[in-house]
């Protein structure tokens, strides 16, 4: 095993920069994710990694070794495709099989000692003698992903590896990734779009934007403490809301005015930087109906427009000014289209982000939770 | 599908619909088929005007000539020859192609460009760059080589040459084709090759010919057919059979028999036969390949 250090990663296509300037390392034995909406460079930063993308410039290193330059097979990383890329005219065994018996340091006893190997750890014995036609979507994943454990490498990079699956299986499948991560303990890069997958996975997570890097924390400092607006909308479903505010400051205390109402912000002197308009964010679940809000928080008005009920709780549309927000209340709450609702907000949970989309103010002090929390921020 | 829905309101209307392909068929196909059929039992003279019923008796004449045994023997080499030969620089060819980042359609249309030709321009065009005394290539050929050609006068070597063309006129054709199915193999299944570090060769017999193997037995069809029937303006462009045989091939000895010999009768057995042989070759072939060729699913 080894990390992956990047430093100053850059690839333009023509007059395309896809990727920016990125740092990153993913530690030893860390399962990191890499998310971002599509076109944001994520695959393009594990296709380089992989060498199956040329480096515009920027080092990349595996382990202590500089890899800019090698070959993707020299490189001792396996990958796992999205579309599973199975040799369709090879069963199972012989698609582990072919890129061993290439690489021809192996007798084909080793070989066949760990394809049975990994077929255990993957649960896929009855597999083995199946072409991809007889599987199905799991199942090839599943051959997909034992093809890259045979290998051994010292580094796992995985391209949206569960996006091809229906929802059901693509649970299913996290929790046994999971499970093989931490049985293997292996490097492990993961490329997704998707922000439940990136949130229950990743040891940390990296959210990339725009070919660039805007954070990366482990999952829980990401929600509650997002470096960015971007981060703030992105992760986190439904998004965060964000109310466009000017902040008002009166002595120490510093407020946000939203032409429906006022919200003194508290541990204001955490403010790094005080424009005069800002963004607003709170989140869905940390608004609540104000009958349910303790002690004397201000409360605004809203109007509803449309209810979702989600089963195991109800998301509001509501208005507030020209601004819409959405508010997670209790199931089964009587609320309809058009009711007029007192929210109040959770103090410990209000956000602030500047003109630019970064984030100046968190009204819970980023605590001792991350000893290295000073966020990675992307150059304004 | 639970209900059928009547493409068109009567069967009349279908019927009118398929009328023009049916008599286009029947009229230059079924129709000429079996007269020639009906032909190859008859002895004719002054191209047909007259005509005896002699039953068998054109079948017992090629049974029995050595001519027509060595035309045989030419023509089911040749075909071997040119079937092989033209799918072997083919897939070498297509596989550069499809392996080559720049410029890529500029070689495409390069390695195409022959099958545009008519088959008579590239017999022309090539009997004089092949020219045994006039010909550039020949030239060049015997100054590297040291020896002497003159395929005018030596049978392997006028064999040799008429193969050759015929491959290089009908590479375009397998080669279109032959990229086409290239390029539909994912390319992710290329790119976990490239990362488990599996050569070029081993991939191409390993996973690109197994995966094209409907293209190819397709076109060891269509080249077969080329082979037996297409090369008639070659042959009688640059050799005219000869010399003494050695490119007479089925094709090209019927329609001398047809038309300078006037033996009607027994040409249209031979091409009886040929069609004969090449249906059972073409059964053969499909036959064989469905153990082997890979249809997906």
């Amino acid at each position: 095993m080894s990390d992956i250090t990047i430093t100053g990663l850059t690839k333009r296509f023509d007059d395309v920069t896809a990727v920016d300037d990125i740092d990153l390392e993913v530690k030893n034995g860390e399962f990191l994710v890499l998310v971002g909406p599509s076109g944001c460079g994520k695959s393009t930063t594990l296709r380089m990694i992989a060498g199956l993308e040329d480096i515009t410039s920027g080092d990349l290193h595996i382990g202590d070794r500089r890899v800019n330059d090698l070959e993707p097979k020299e490189r001792s990383i396996a990958m796992v495709f999205q579309n599973y890329a199975l040799y369709p005219h090879m069963t199972g065994a012989e698609n582990m099989k072919f890129g061993m018996k290439s690489v021809s340091n192996y007798t084909s006893a080793e070989i066949d000692e760990r394809v049975r190997e990994a077929a255990e750890i993957l649960d896929i014995e009855e597999l083995l003698d199946r072409r991809p036609s007889e599987l199905s979507g799991g199942e090839r994943q599943r051959v997909a992903i034992g093809r890259a454990l045979v290998r051994e490498p010292d580094v796992f990079l995985l391209d949206e590896p569960l996006s091809n699956l229906d929802a059901k299986l693509r649970v299913q499948m996290r929790a046994e990734l999971l499970q093989l991560h931490r049985e293997l303990d292996a490097t492990t890069l993961y490329v997704t779009h998707d922000q439940t997958e990136a949130m229950t996975l990743g040891d940390r997570v990296a959210v990339l934007n725009d070919g660039e890097i805007e954070q990366v924390d482990p999952p829980q400092l990401l929600y509650d403490y997002p470096a960015t607006r971007f981060v703030a909308e992105f992760i986190g479903s439904p998004a965060m809301n964000i109310l466009p505010v000017e902040l008002v400051s009166d002595g120490s205390d510093i407020s946000v005015h939203h032409e429906q109402f006022e919200l003194p912000l508290p541990n204001a002197d955490s403010f790094t930087a005080q424009p005069k308009s800002a963004f607003f964010g709170i989140r869905p679940e940390d608004i609540s109906l104000a009958r349910n809000v303790a002690g004397d928080v201000p409360t605004f008005e809203a109007e509803v427009t449309v209810t979702e009920p989600l089963g195991e709780s109800l998301l509001i549309h509501c208005r507030v000014g020209d601004d819409e927000i959405h508010v997670k209340a209790a199931a089964r709450s009587s609320i309809d289209p058009g009711d007029r609702l007192e929210l109040g907000v959770d103090e410990e949970r209000l956000h602030v982000f500047d003109g630019t989309g970064e984030a100046i103010y968190h009204s819970s002090p980023r605590g001792h939770a991350s000893s290295d929390a000073v966020p990675t921020q992307p150059e304004p | 599908m639970s209900e059928f829905t009547e493409p068109y309101e009567s069967k009349w209307q279908a019927f009118l619909l398929l009328l023009p392909t049916f008599i286009v068929l029947i009229a230059f196909l079924y129709y000429p088929g079996l007269e020639t059929f009906r032909l190859s039992l008859s002895q004719t003279i002054l191209l047909g005007s007259q005509k005896v019923f002699v039953g068998l008796e054109n079948y017992v004449t090629l049974a029995t000539s050595s001519e027509y045994h060595s035309s045989f023997a030419i023509s089911v080499a040749f075909a071997a020859v040119v079937v092989i030969g033209t799918l072997a620089v083919s897939l070498f060819v297509s596989y550069l192609l499809f392996e080559v980042d720049v410029g890529s359609s500029t070689y495409l249309i390069a390695a195409i460009w022959p099958y545009a030709l008519p088959t008579a321009v590239a017999a022309s065009v090539l009997l004089f760059l092949l020219h045994p005394s006039l010909g550039i290539i020949t030239y060049y050929l015997e100054q590297l080589t040291g020896t002497s050609l003159d395929w005018f006068t030596n049978g392997p070597q006028a064999f040799a040459v008429v193969a050759v063309v015929a491959i290089w006129k009908q590479l375009g054709y397998n080669i279109i084709f032959m990229v086409a199915a290239l390029n539909n193999i994912p390319e992710t299944l290329t790119e976990s090759a490239e990362i488990d570090g599996v050569g070029h060769l081993k991939m191409l017999y390993r996973v690109y010919i197994p995966l094209m193997s409907p293209t190819l037995v397709f076109l060891v069809v269509m080249d077969t057919i080329y082979a037996f029937f297409s090369t008639f303006p070659l042959v009688d462009l640059m050799t005219s059979g000869g010399p003494s045989g050695a490119t007479n091939l089925l094709i090209f000895k019927l329609y001398r028999d047809a038309f300078e010999f006037s033996s009607l009768g027994l040409a249209s057995a031979e091409s009886v036969v040929l069609f004969a042989i090449v249906a059972i070759l073409m059964y053969v072939q499909l036959r064989l390949s469905e153990s082997y060729a890979h249809y997906g699913g």
